[in-house]
């Protein structure tokens, strides 16, 4: 393609980390475009994409998280078109996005659903992946949706609860059909189809929108959605550091945390394949901050 | 004939370019929107074009993003924005209004309650940023019905294809943009504008309005020379940021003066 330039919006960090990392690796500039809460929030992935010689812009308007850092990607894409490729975060955005993103991210589902037969001797009975934008958890669900016995589960961000409206979770909050960022899927919307602010406690989840995949194989029935409260996340984060010694991502959290909650009504035999989509060193500062922890 | 064509019929026989201010609706409060509107047609605007603030502004500059926040925090809605252009048609039976903004408070109302609404108020144009031509048919079908024109956005970028497939489509005028970027950018090349608009003129029979960075009667000028209209937006919603409330009308009204006149001696030239 010619291009010298790339950019990218990030909420956690992670994608930013990535681009980052290509960018250094084949000499190419790189500005990725981050919510100024996130970057509070994410400050060592920060760290990170900086030491990688990316440009991190701290984004501002709005609810200063990722949507904002997607519309400020935006702007800064139409300007610098000729010279620049968006390397778009999650499997949404206008098409052949949400498509190319989900090819991308299929890795890990074709490595699951080759493995786990040889792990386990057949398909495990759930999948379960956090769903933001939805990127991770349709790269593990794609392969397994011609599998009609793998059950699919995407969790998405509960917030303070989806009573209190102060959530990230628009399939499971039965937020209605709208338009942002070049998708038509559902979002969270006032009335007069404004996007509502957010809240999450993991920055990567905390988005108004769903990638246009997980729509379909919701209304499709052919996926449930459920929704995961912070405090819930914060307690798998915590017994995963504690029972397994891996530190997981808040966004995953969400996922591991419902495995938590449907495990024990289900029979000993049964298995259920979590995607751990994300390492928790980055949320080190949140989580020491919720519990009070100076660092 | 539709306000739209008539205007510019009229400004053809005077042999004169179309001045088209955008302001947004609520900014700086909604009490003074339509007395602006008519303080802009006052001071020499042809065609107003009203923004619908959204939370989610992607392909405006700051300038216009903060008129829309301005705007939201005063509870401003796109069915108060057509209230709006109610009350102004009261008073002012001739002057084309295209609302300008994005597609999800119209996809929230509903694409045919909005077009009929339009209808009843004397909206002329609607202009939605974010809705490329593949995905208008249904909405704009609701329009026409209506009789409202479907206005169109082409940039630097858009392809021969795409400059046939919008000419199909589009009603009233089309919108070119002057630059890469967005509104309010600093980075006007006028003669890159004058090497496209032939390709333009080659599909697209409707007159051409060219905005997005023209920020003073020079470039107001220089524009005019190369189109059928000039559009200038973020440089009266700055005005109205920088002026006390008391002044807004006035300093909007003098600046709408400047531009006009400057646009009118492009062709005494």
């Amino acid at each position: 393609m010619g291009k010298k330039r790339v950019i990218a919006e990030t909420g956690a960090g992670m994608h930013g980390v990535a681009t980052a990392t290509v960018a250094a690796r084949f000499g190419m500039e790189c500005i990725v475009y981050m919510g100024a809460e996130d970057i509070q929030r994410q400050a060592p992935n920060v760290f990170r994409m900086k030491l990688l010689g990316a440009k991190v812009v701290p984004v501002e308007s709005g609810s200063k998280t990722l949507k904002d850092a997607c519309n400020e990607a935006i702007r800064d894409w139409v300007t610098n078109v000729e010279s620049t490729f968006y390397i778009f975060g999650t499997a949404a955005g206008p098409h052949p996005y949400p498509m190319m993103v989900r090819d991308f991210q299929c890795v890990i589902g074709n490595e699951a659903k080759v493995q786990m037969p040889e792990m386990i001797g057949r398909q495990p009975d759930a999948v379960i992946a956090c769903v933001g934008g939805g990127s991770n958890a349709i790269g593990l669900f794609h392969p397994y949706i011609e599998v009609p016995e793998v059950q699919i589960i995407g969790v998405e961000a509960g917030g303070h609860g989806i009573a209190s409206g102060s959530h990230a979770a628009p399939l499971t909050g039965n937020a209605k059909v709208g338009v942002l960022h070049g998708n038509k899927v559902y979002l969270m919307q006032d009335e007069d189809g404004q996007i509502i602010e957010t809240h999450s406690i993991s920055a990567g989840l905390d988005y108004p929108g769903v990638g246009p995949e997980h729509c379909l194989l919701k209304d499709l029935g052919r996926a449930q959605y459920v929704a995961i409260n912070d405090d819930e996340a914060l307690a798998a984060f915590d017994a995963l550091c504690r029972f397994e010694g891996i530190i997981p991502a808040l966004e995953s959290s969400h996922a591991l945390a419902h495995a938590m909650k449907i495990a024990p009504g289900m029979a000993k035999d049964k298995v259920l394949l979590v995607n751990l989509s994300g390492r928790g060193d980055k949320d080190m500062n949140t989580v020491a901050r919720i519990k009070g922890i100076t660092l | 004939m539709s306000r739209i064509q008539t205007t510019f019929d009229r400004l053809k026989q005077q042999q004169r370019k179309a001045l088209i201010p955008f302001i947004t609706a609520g900014d700086p409060s909604q009490r003074l929107t339509v007395p602006l509107l008519h303080a802009l047609v006052s001071a020499g605007a042809d065609v107003l074009e009203l923004g619908v603030p959204f939370s989610d502004p992607m392909a405006d500059g700051p300038t216009i993003q903060r008129a829309s926040e301005r705007a939201l925090k005063q509870g401003m809605t796109l069915r108060g924005v057509l209230g709006m252009v109610a009350e102004f048609r009261k008073q002012d039976t001739t002057t084309p209004v295209v609302l300008m903004g994005y597609g999800n408070p119209i996809e929230a109302m509903g694409w045919e309650a909005f077009a009929q609404r339009c209808a009843e108020v004397g909206v002329d144009g609607v202009l939605t940023v974010d809705f490329p031509p593949e995905e208008s048919h249904e909405a704009f079908e609701h329009l026409q019905r209506h009789g409202i024109a479907p206005i169109f956005l082409l940039a630097p970028t858009t392809n021969e294809a795409r400059i046939e497939q919008v000419a199909k489509l589009a009603r009233g005028y089309v919108y070119y943009v002057s630059l890469k970027g967005v509104t309010g950018a600093g980075n006007l090349d006028l003669s890159a504008i004058e090497q496209k608009l032939p390709q333009l003129r080659k599909h697209i029979t409707l007159p051409i309005g060219v905005g997005f960075g023209i920020r003073d009667a020079a470039t107001a000028q220089a524009v005019a020379k190369l189109c059928d209209g000039v559009v200038v937006g973020s440089r009266i919603v700055q005005e109205i940021e920088d002026s006390p409330e008391q002044d807004v009308v006035a300093n909007v009204s003098r600046l709408v003066k400047e531009l006009r006149q400057a646009i009118d001696q492009a062709q005494g030239e």
